[in-house]
């Protein structure tokens, strides 16, 4: 009896032996277990992820962290030297905070050449040389309009520039939409990006190749930018309740049939915009080129990555998930399932020829125009100065401080933030 | 007890104005929560929602779930855990803290030892610190002896949290008590633990579910602790998992309202079930 | 029994006091010990160097981080929002709990459900919490404005957090909202010990209800309402959630704990930031010993 157990055993074990020396060849990280910290659009499907281990034998434990709090969960790890998961969370914004703090594993020279080849905004993650994330989430600004409110105040083209959008604007609320642009105005960080947006429209940057700000003679871009914006709130184009309210707020006012331009729009809204469950406004939203001063349309990328933490556990494994995921098939499903916007550009035009990504001629027109917002990399001190950004037009906005003033403490935030 | 009509009045009145007070934003909530999402951002100003919906309640409790109209993995499984997560933390908690509070806070209260006063002031002093102050050395701590995501660790850390306040309020209300009945039960013999358990403790009742009270909301509504000690849905509770119905382009208002409306059944039964306790020790002891 | 039976049995358990004393305070010692006051000796160790994690090394720096808070003009913006909230809710929590501890305490068998009523606020999680008042708030389809217009008082919509005074007032009552039934449930556990008799006696000899409650009812509850007092203090200083998600980062309405949240958290000066939550920490111990001192019997010793 004893005999015939221990062979039972016996067998059961070679059974396993077997297939596991034929998979350590191609599955050399098989029966890993790795995390991955990703926020709510990040989160795949469990068919996905089960996909991925079959290929690969990894099991994927996915945990979901809100946005607001995904920064400071990181954060809160890498200061205790505890590695937040072996995939992370990157977004533009921490690149320059992060790099300069040594957290993310350098991935230059391990993804392969054509994957980075074929992923946009790449370059907006290299600091110093190092690529220390892979996006996937390609967010980049665009303009959205309710295309039937334009035909009703008998606007037939999409404006190109800054000036034809007042013009188009103005006519909006003659035709009878009280406040026709939605902007964002509260001391949020979708205000600053707002702002930053409408800068590159009117032809030029924040700071200069040496980080000295462009913005502060009244002939600067950014400057005529926030000159723009406050007279816009001013002249009653804009919702006077948006001092109040954040960017995904705002969208709100499109969705419910009361704006007809989203001036700051993510490409990713567009799906939003036309569900019927979610939008009085479904299929009259379209996208078109963000309008600009000289006459090439510019944008810029919001993009969210994948990193590897310096201090993860299974980095092989992981780096072997971002292959995974920038793959176009992958990317694609990802879309299909969660809405995020592929960062590959064969996927992205698969989907336009699909006719599954709407708007999708305007957006693979928008993509080559998208920059980074800080072509030098983004600087560790951005998120203070975007701070103090934001606080400064949403005082302007409630006219506690005039244009000029606005300016000023802007740049006096941006030395501060600098200095520090 | 005979009340003047005036007092009854009054009582009346206060009753009312409380009652609007606490619930009216409440009742706004689960409007919110019977809402669909298009009429969630209406321009105008209704009472009722226009159309009913359940479907929030639907995609919570239910098998499937509506994400972007397209249907998806349920959130019932994150929610149900998250809820049992709250449960089993918050009711730790308040067990361990209440339990501790009992027993401390009568040492502190009638018994004298060296050091008595310093030690209480300084525990009871760090309801003053701010959780952030503390909290990067504690995780370093607890990442070291693996209690990170584990229930064992998140209720240590809120006990310690909760401790000071429910032992101040428990050494209060022993003190509060006249000492002439612990005096007689000394006399007969009996010892100092039996007086505080057999004697002490059922008049200091009130303190002691007010203390319950207290610990278990408090640890029901945190959210920084768990943020940082329950990163997995193992020992994450409501109050984080709750602001993840948030996505990137669309913030779920009906979900998210919905979800908090089922959020206070718990603790709303758990006080309306420690209430018949709450009565006065001393009016029930009294009738001697 | 004879007062020399009691001293001489008191003096026999005297020496065992110090024994159980000391056993059921221990595992409490070593609680806070090693959870609260050991990490705060080392975040204060933390801010007295400069750590920050984009910057190599952490050299000591002393008082640095200190003298810097100081001369923050953003710190400045953020201890007198703060203080306006300590003060305004402090006071209404106060004013409005004892009010409700009253009311719960004059109540029959419908107690159980206005109890359950009075703790819903804090029952809800934060983050619902701060939507719905959003919601409320919100100019164009909120429910003040809905009202405040049905009840034909405003015109038009109004943006209520356009102005800085009317900002902190209405995030001040979010925050009041939400903690006032902590300061109903202590006081109502010191109400509850308040013995009858002392009521009866009192209404037997003619006293009026606010005599009554002037002599006999805030006497016995002092303790109590020092308790909640401190309580309310210390909260509405950590005040966090109401102010970020109503109004986000803007100076008008910063609180203390927000500025030190932007700088460990987002701007990575962290040291600094762990500089400015200790002087927090002993900015609300102050406030609080202001009451804790006034209130008889709860410093001295038995």
């Amino acid at each position: 009896m004893k005999l015939r157990a221990t062979l039972l055993a016996f067998s059961v074990l070679c059974s396993f032996a077997v297939p596991a020396a034929h998979a350590a060849g191609d599955q050399p990280y098989a029966g890993q277990t790795i995390t991955v910290l990703l926020p709510p659009w990040g989160t795949l499907p469990k068919a996905m992820t089960d996909a991925f281990k079959a290929k690969t034998g990894i099991t994927v434990d996915m945990q979901t962290q809100g946005w607001d709090q995904i920064h400071a969960k990181i954060l809160t790890a890498m200061i205790a030297n505890n590695p937040p998961a072996d995939v992370s969370e990157v977004d533009w914004s921490w690149v320059g905070q992060f790099g300069a703090a040594g957290w993310f594993e350098p991935l230059q020279g391990k993804v392969p050449a054509p994957v980075v080849q074929d992923i946009a905004s790449d370059k907006i993650f290299t600091i110093d040389g190092k690529l220390i994330a892979m996006p996937y989430n390609n967010d980049f600004r665009v303009l959205i309009v309710n295309k039937a409110m334009f035909d009703k105040a008998g606007i037939t083209q999409m404006p190109t520039t800054m000036d034809e959008l007042w013009a188009d604007a103005v006519a909006l609320k003659k035709s009878g939409v009280t406040y026709p642009i939605a902007l964002p105005l509260s001391a949020n960080e979708g205000t600053s990006t707002a702002w930053y947006l409408l800068t590159k429209a009117f032809g030029g940057d924040l700071f200069d190749a040496s980080m000295k700000p462009e913005f502060t003679t009244p002939d600067s871009a950014g400057y005529k930018a926030l000159d723009w914006i406050v007279k816009a709130a001013k002249a009653g184009l804009i919702d006077p309740a948006s001092t109040g309210l954040t960017d995904v707020q705002v969208q709100a006012f499109l969705s419910g049939g009361q704006a007809a331009i989203d001036l700051a729009g993510w490409a990713g809204n567009l799906t939003v915009y036309n569900d019927p469950s979610k939008s009085k406004v479904a299929g009259h939203v379209v996208a078109a080129l963000m309008p600009s001063a000289t006459g090439h349309s510019r944008s810029f990328g919001l993009p969210e990555a994948l990193g590897i933490p310096a201090n993860a556990k299974h980095k092989g494994a992981a780096l072997a998930f971002i292959d995974w995921w920038m793959q176009p098939a992958v990317q694609i499903e990802a879309y299909k399932a969660l809405g995020d916007l592929p960062t590959s550009t064969a996927a992205l035009s698969d989907l336009s020829k699909e006719g599954k990504l709407p708007s999708g001629d305007v957006l693979l027109k928008q993509i080559p125009t998208v920059e980074p917002l800080f072509a030098q990399g983004t600087p560790e001190w951005y998120p203070q100065f975007s701070a103090g950004v934001s606080s400064a037009i949403n005082q302007a906005a409630k006219g506690q401080l005039t244009v000029a003033q606005a300016i000023a403490q802007i740049a006096a935030q941006a030395k501060k933030a600098q200095s520090q | 007890m005979t009340q003047k009509p005036l007092q009854r009045w009054a009582i009346r009145v206060g009753t009312l104005i409380l009652l609007a007070w606490s619930l009216l934003p409440i009742l706004w909530a689960l409007r919110s929560s019977l809402t669909r999402p298009v009429d969630l951002t209406a321009a105008k100003f209704s009472v009722l929602p226009p159309v009913f919906t359940l479907q929030h309640y639907a995609n919570l409790l239910g098998a499937v779930s509506a994400f972007r109209g397209t249907v998806t993995q349920s959130v019932w499984p994150q929610f149900s855990r998250a809820l049992l997560n709250s449960m089993v933390t918050s009711g730790a908690a308040t067990i361990v803290t209440v339990f501790a509070a009992a027993l401390g806070g009568y040492a502190f209260a009638r018994l004298r030892f060296p050091g008595r006063d310093t030690i209480f002031g300084l525990v009871v002093a760090t309801l003053a610190i701010p959780a952030y102050t503390v909290m990067i050395p504690l995780y370093r701590m607890m990442v070291s002896v693996h209690w990170v995501d584990t229930y064992l660790g998140v209720t240590l850390v809120y006990v310690s949290a909760f401790l000071p306040l429910a032992l101040w309020l428990m050494r209060s209300v022993y003190r509060g008590l006249p000492i002439s009945l612990e005096e007689a039960a000394w006399i007969d013999g009996a010892g100092r633990l039996h007086t505080l358990l057999r004697i002490v403790m059922p008049m200091a009742a009130p303190g002691l579910i007010a203390a319950a009270i207290l610990t278990f909301l408090t640890a029901w509504g945190q959210f920084l602790i768990p943020l940082v000690f329950s990163p997995t849905l193992a020992t994450k509770p409501l109050t984080v998992l709750i602001p993840e119905f948030v996505s990137k382009n669309y913030i779920d208002y009906g979900l998210m309202n919905a979800a908090g409306v089922l959020a206070i059944i718990p603790p709303l039964l758990l006080v309306v079930f420690l209430n018949r306790y709450l009565i006065s020790g001393l009016t029930a002891g009294s009738g001697k | 029994m004879t007062a020399l039976t009691l001293t001489r049995r008191r003096a026999q358990i005297g020496g065992k006091d110090a024994g159980l004393g000391l056993l059921l305070a221990l595992p409490i010692i070593i609680l806070m010990g090693s959870l609260v006051f050991w990490p705060l000796i080392l975040t204060f160790w933390d801010s007295l160097h400069r750590v920050d994690p984009m910057r190599f090394g952490t050299p000591f720096v002393g008082l640095r981080n200190y003298l810097n808070l100081f001369s923050d003009s953003d710190v400045r913006a953020a201890t007198i929002n703060t203080l306006t909230y300590v003060v305004v809710a402090v006071v209404v929590e106060t004013l409005g709990g004892i009010a409700a501890a009253l009311l719960l305490n004059a109540m029959g068998p419908a107690r159980k459900w206005m109890l359950a009523a009075v703790i819903l606020p804090w029952a809800l999680p934060p983050v619902v919490n701060s939507i719905i008042w959003l919601w409320i708030y919100n100019p164009s389809y909120g429910v003040l404005n809905g009202v405040l217009h049905m009840l034909g008082l405003i015109s038009h919509n109004h943006v209520w957090f356009n102005d800085r005074w009317t900002a902190l007032f209405l995030i001040a009552l979010v925050h009041i909202w939400r903690m006032l039934p902590i300061t109903a449930v202590i006081v109502l556990a010191g109400l509850q010990s308040v013995p009858q008799e002392l009521y009866e006696a009192a209404r037997m000899d003619g006293a009026g209800a606010f005599s009554r409650f002037g002599w006999i009812t805030l006497p016995l509850v002092a303790p109590s309402l020092a308790i909640a007092m401190t309580q309310s203090t210390v909260l509405a200083f950590n005040l966090f959630d109401e102010a970020w998600i109503l109004n986000g980062s803007s100076g008008d309405t910063r609180t203390l704990l927000i500025q030190v949240y932007m700088s460990a958290f987002q701007d990575l000066h962290f040291s600094y930031g762990m500089a400015l939550s200790v002087l927090v920490m002993f900015a609300s111990l102050a406030v609080s010993l202001i009451y804790v001192l006034r209130i008889p019997g709860e410093t001295v010793s038995e």
